[in-house]
């Protein structure tokens, strides 16, 4: 009787992606909600592959998967992932369903799920993965995910005994994740540019999780980042097994050391976000055998999603679309530490606004006072134009910042934005948007790209 | 004038922290020099041995961090008293007034005993978090802000604001907060202070300042009164 029930929703399921795809809809989670909906215990019947790993983390998820099954189809191997689909339960379930065959066996060796941090607790029950990748835990949605202590207490109540961590080791809250778990750490050594007090309003790591005492940073990169230790009980941050030792900016490349070989990497992209999302896919690839040299190799063919970070240049402007995922506070802080470290003028075009908040009820600005606007207030920024239904809350906390109002502009469209922001040849213009405005963010930058053009 | 935050080392979400910053630059744009007094867990509080402080503030903080502060805040428990009977100002925003309540409830059932020194009680469901705009009245004010919760209060109570849109310590009262004498509580998150003019303009008062001339006085208006217009939309939803 079960098996029958499994076969009729996987049936329905499979019924329903076909109707979705004749009718020219998306839809990633209807089948999977259907098959679940239908035989509760679908997710623990389907046919999965041998290996299975999930991404899991606040921030870089998305782009260390999408990273990861580039580099598995690089090597040759078929790899089924939801990168095309939803990271909760319906869309993983929905990813299992196409890579099934009519019998719900699998045609896959290897699995990669990027993994929602809530959806946890309904999936690891059913689909325990051989490896889990967590990129870092920090504060994120306010409403859904409240604190990172809560995220991590989810997280370790729901991994599977049997399930290795790849965990950074520059990010406490992440590594006190399910203590009794194999793991191994990977990092970033000690940099140049490091410091040792945050300059950052977010730092989730003040006290000793032993102990309670003062928290001493040997180096810190941003935020809670970095390598530590507690002056009262000793307590301090793990050694790395995987480690980048060496950056080199002229080269754009970085060494990744093991103590069983060493690999020279090229850059994806040349952020510290995304080194530590590098070493993070090494330390992986190295966990399960593969060659320093394969990983090199493979990592070249893997690339940084392109609506998530786009550079043109027309007639010597650059127009820069930055993601900075909207209400997160840390993503958003990121992406201004990113663009103010980029040389030159700017100018800047805020809208990240939650447009999806805002047509039901209103965005929660709590996040914009833990989020650095600071890092805006820069000689090299020549004008920040706020738009959308936020404009007025961007502009009460630039100048909160100390960005003179002679500097801010409000337009409450932010194709208006698009259209009145100054800039003249030689400039960068940085625009921020947030999931909510991908398509609203292509029709910007279309604006912008033909005022440049015009100059 | 000083102002003394406690545990801002873990008492530190959701931006609650710039409520006192922004206290400070009010009062300099008055004249008035403002000196933060950081207390962290293991020292003893500035309040403990002076009175002197013109407002004591604590902001929301993790479920564990609840427990690490009722720990640092045992032994000055008949202090604490004294100071609320005394008239003194604290400001308490987020779930960091609970541990002045007499327990919170967890998930299993489990009660963490609290320092009772008010009449209520949590619940804490972390599986079921709470989320709301807020519109309440302080008097003749109207206040603004945002719920983001694991926790509802109950016992007894006088409110801080009266509910006009949301709901109050839980969804069966309209009393938002807790007031005795000058011990404001609320379960408002956040930038409270930046985002209610009128309120932060009070509190100066009550801080003892003669004039309360904000920062970012006209932005911070701004902001305060299309907010408000927006959040008293029929339409518009209130809780998430």
């Amino acid at each position: 009787m079960g098996k029958l029930r499994f076969l009729f929703a996987l049936w329905a399921a499979r019924l329903c992606w076909v109707a979705l795809k004749i009718t020219g809809h998306h839809g990633t989670n209807l089948p999977g909600q259907i098959a679940n909906d239908l035989c509760p215990d679908f997710l623990d019947r389907i046919g999965k592959p041998e290996h299975i790993i999930s991404v899991t983390g606040t921030n870089g998820k998305t782009t260390v998967n999408n990273m990861i099954c580039d580099m598995f189809e690089a090597s040759g191997r078929k790899v089924l992932s939801n990168r095309a689909g939803s990271n909760t339960k319906p869309g993983i379930t929905t990813a299992l369903i196409n890579g099934a065959s009519f019998l719900g066996k699998t045609k896959y060796d290897v699995a990669v799920f990027e993994t929602d941090e809530r959806t946890t607790p309904k999936l690891y029950p059913h689909v325990k993965p051989e490896y889990i990748l967590i990129t870092n835990l920090f504060r994120d949605s306010i409403m859904r995910n409240g604190h990172p202590e809560f995220i991590g207490g989810i997280l370790t109540d729901n991994i599977p005994a049997s399930s290795k961590l790849i965990l950074n080791g520059d990010d406490l809250i992440s590594c006190g994740v399910a203590p009794n778990n194999a793991r191994v750490y990977y990092g970033i050594n000690r940099l140049e540019s490091d410091i040792k007090e945050c300059i950052n309003l977010i730092n989730d790591i003040r006290i000793c999780p032993r102990c309670a005492g003062k928290l001493e940073y040997d180096y810190l990169r941003y935020h809670h980042i970095g390598r530590c230790h507690c002056v009262d009980c000793g307590f301090k941050s793990p050694d790395y097994d995987y480690a980048a030792t060496i950056i080199d900016r002229k080269n754009k490349t970085v060494t990744i050391e093991d103590k069983k070989g060493t690999g020279v990497y090229e850059f994806v992209n040349d952020s510290i976000f995304n080194i530590y999302n590098m070493v993070s896919i090494a330390a992986l690839f190295r966990e399960m055998g593969y060659e320093h040299s394969d990983i090199v190799e493979y990592m070249k063919k893997s690339k940084v999603v392109e609506s998530r970070y786009k550079m043109v240049k027309v007639n010597n402007v650059s127009i820069l679309t930055q993601l900075a995922k909207e209400k997160n506070a840390l993503a958003i802080s990121r992406a201004f530490d990113y663009v103010r470290e980029l040389p030159g003028r700017k100018s800047i075009l805020l809208m990240m606004n939650c447009l999806y908040d805002e047509a039901h009820w209103s965005e929660n600005t709590c996040w914009m006072y833990d989020c650095d606007f600071e890092f805006l207030n820069d000689d090299n920024v020549r004008e920040i134009v706020v738009s959308g239904p936020r404009a007025r809350d961007y502009r009460l906390r630039l100048l909160y910042a100390g960005v003179p109002d002679s500097k801010i502009k409000i337009e409450l469209s932010e194709l208006e934005g698009a259209k009145n922001i100054d800039f003249d040849k030689g400039d960068l213009v940085c625009v921020f948007h947030g999931v909510d405005s991908f398509d609203l963010t292509q029709k910007v930058r279309k604006i912008l790209m033909e005022r440049a053009e015009k100059l | 004038m000083k102002i003394e935050v406690l545990f801002p080392e873990i008492c530190n979400l959701y931006g609650d922290l710039q409520n006192i910053e922004y206290l400070r630059r009010s009062f300099k744009e008055n004249g008035v020099d403002c000196e933060i007094i950081d207390t962290a867990l293991k020292t003893e509080p500035y309040f403990a041995s002076h009175d002197d402080m013109a407002l004591i503030y604590m902001g929301t903080v993790t479920e564990h961090g609840q427990e690490l502060v009722m720990d640092a805040l045992k032994p000055y428990k008949d202090r604490i008293r004294e100071l609320m009977d005394a008239g003194k100002v604290f400001l308490v925003t987020g779930n960091a007034w609970e541990v002045f309540g007499e327990y919170i409830e967890c998930d299993d059932g489990r009660q963490i005993p609290c320092l009772g020194l008010l009449k209520t009680h949590a619940v804490r469901r972390m599986m079921k978090r709470y989320n709301s705009l807020y519109v309440g009245k302080f008097g003749d004010m109207d206040i603004v802000g945002f719920k983001s919760q694991f926790t509802h209060s109950y016992g007894e109570f006088t409110p801080l604001f009266e509910t006009v849109r949301g709901d109050g310590l839980n969804p069966e009262v309209k009393g938002e907060g807790i007031r005795i004498n000058n011990f404001l509580a609320t379960y408002i998150i956040g930038p409270l202070l930046i985002l209610n003019p009128p309120f932060t303009k009070y509190l100066m008062r009550l801080c003892g300042a003669e004039s309360d001339k904000l920062a970012y006085e006209e932005a911070a208006m701004d902001v305060y009164t299309h907010r408000l217009e927006e959040f008293m939309q029929p339409e518009r939803g209130l809780t998430y």
